[in-house]
């Protein structure tokens, strides 16, 4: 199992730990709902390094990359970040991944639902070696900066020059005499950004990063929050309905594929089912707090029939309701319905329009600032 | 189904898919109305939209609808379901008024 560079610090600010995938996540510091507010209200600073990381020349690795993934590497300009995923043979999502285009060279972050091992057979396998593929994710961390006050954080480490970063956007900045990369990416719908960096930088980092969070009564997170911040911003979360759905066209994830790209993996099996047509599809749902059985695998029931699945839940303390995903047929995959949870008569779930919240952080223009 | 849920899903499929077929249309966007799931976020992440094409969309709904949308009220226009509330909510308030 992998752990992660600064495990021990975190072990030391109290972090809980729990595999994911082979690698030791810091999974809470204190209550979740704390760390939710931290975020949702202030800012939260998150180790993500259990993502894991690459870097490739921009001359020799373009093809490598566009033959991997679904999206289009190719159209991703200088600066920016494709939010893309990478499929098995079959047309299974394995990889949430960001290929950040930083001029020189590409950057990719992957989310993944194999281990290291697995994934960096799947590159090796298509001709990584050949192409250069640098692996990062033993020697580099990766922190996540996210919340309402986030930019404010980010603001004070590297100057006002970050508030002009689109979403999904990558900057390099020095920091302690090295270079680091800063991405503007996040999902929890509030302000978001990531910064890799070396390793050796990374204590430093973190010490900084809290340093100034504190300022604004932010503080330290795990990733557990992250499920909660992802579902009610209905960001796409591998971990969760990923794990469980695995199709990236009943998981509504089209947008991240480019269908006239000529090769990536799984092509041949996603557009054949593209082609059939959809039958199932994912959507919001949502139930009384009081709702018990509310939880992954739990059946959704109409006139007595089951008729959708849930994929993925939290409790929203910001709509103060369980929220959830659920897999319906299609032609009942519409918000405003009324369904029963576990058998005819049980606690009623209604599907609803996502994202159900407005963040704090569409308030604020950051380029008007 | 019963009749209740078919009215519901009928009303929502008749804003859903104009609004598809529109931003498919007057974006050039390449992919099928199917393709498009409701809760795709039209900025940012997702079909990763700009300040321009919002003027588009707004234009589009406008048009196609006869509503007015608010342009200090972002959060309508956070996803085709966000979009469609609103206009349900709007077509709602015009029937009630007749």
């Amino acid at each position: 199992m992998r752990a992660l560079p600064l495990r021990d610090i975190l072990a030391h600010k109290g972090a809980a730990f729990q595999e994911r995938y082979g690698v030791q996540v810091p999974l809470a510091f204190s209550d979740l709902e704390t760390e939710y507010r931290l975020i949702r209200d202030k800012v939260g600073i998150t180790d993500f390094s259990y993502m894991q990381k690459f870097r490739i020349s921009a001359d020799a690795g373009l093809d490598f990359l566009d033959n991997l993934f679904v999206g289009n590497v190719a159209k991703t300009r200088f600066c920016r970040v494709l939010h893309t995923f990478l499929s098995d043979p079959d047309g299974n999502i394995i990889a949430d991944c960001y290929v950040a285009n930083n001029d020189e060279d590409f950057i990719i972050l992957c989310e993944s639902i194999v281990d290291d091992q697995a994934l960096r057979e799947v590159f090796n396998k298509n001709g990584a070696a050949q192409a250069g593929l640098q692996d990062l994710t033993d020697t580099h961390v990766v922190i996540s900066i996210d919340g309402y006050k986030a930019w404010s954080v980010v603001k004070e480490l590297f100057g006002t020059d970050v508030l002009g970063l689109p979403y999904l956007s990558i900057e390099t900045y020095p920091f302690e005499g090295k270079n680091i990369s800063l991405l503007r990416a996040g999902k929890t719908s509030e302000f978001g950004y990531m910064i890799m960096a070396p390793k050796e930088l990374g204590a430093r980092l973190i010490e900084v990063l809290l340093d100034k969070a504190q300022k604004y009564e932010g503080g330290i997170c795990g990733i557990k929050v992250h499920d909660a911040l992802r579902l009610e911003g209905r960001f796409f979360n591998i971990f969760a309905e990923g794990a469980r759905v695995r199709d990236p066209l009943t998981l509504g994830l089209q947008w991240m594929i480019d269908f006239d790209k000529e090769a990536f993996i799984g092509r041949d099996p996603i557009l054949r089912k593209r082609q059939k047509g959809l039958a199932n599809k994912i959507i919001g749902i949502k139930a009384d707090v009081s709702a018990s059985g509310f939880i992954p695998g739990a059946e959704l029931f109409s006139e007595g029939k089951k008729v959708a699945v849930v994929e993925a839940c939290c409790l929203s303390h910001v709509l103060d309701s369980r929220l959830g995903l659920a897999v319906f047929p299609v032609g009942i995959a519409y918000a405003g319905l009324k369904f029963n949870l576990g058998k005819f008569g049980g606690p009623t779930v209604e599907s609803i329009s996502m994202p159900p919240i407005v963040p704090k952080s569409l308030s604020v223009k950051l380029d008007e600032l | 189904m019963d009749s209740a849920m078919k009215a519901i899903i009928d009303k929502r499929v008749a804003v859903i898919n104009p609004i598809k077929e529109g931003l498919i249309k007057h974006l050039n966007l390449p992919y099928k109305p199917e393709d498009l799931h409701e809760d795709i976020s039209l900025f940012g992440a997702g079909l990763g939209l700009d300040s321009l094409d919002a003027l588009e969309v707004v234009l589009c709904v406008e048009n196609c609808f006869n509503i007015k949308i608010p342009d200090n009220d972002p959060s309508i226009l956070r996803s085709i379901n966000t979009l469609a509330d609103y206009v349900l909510e709007q077509k709602q308030k015009q029937a009630g008024v007749q």
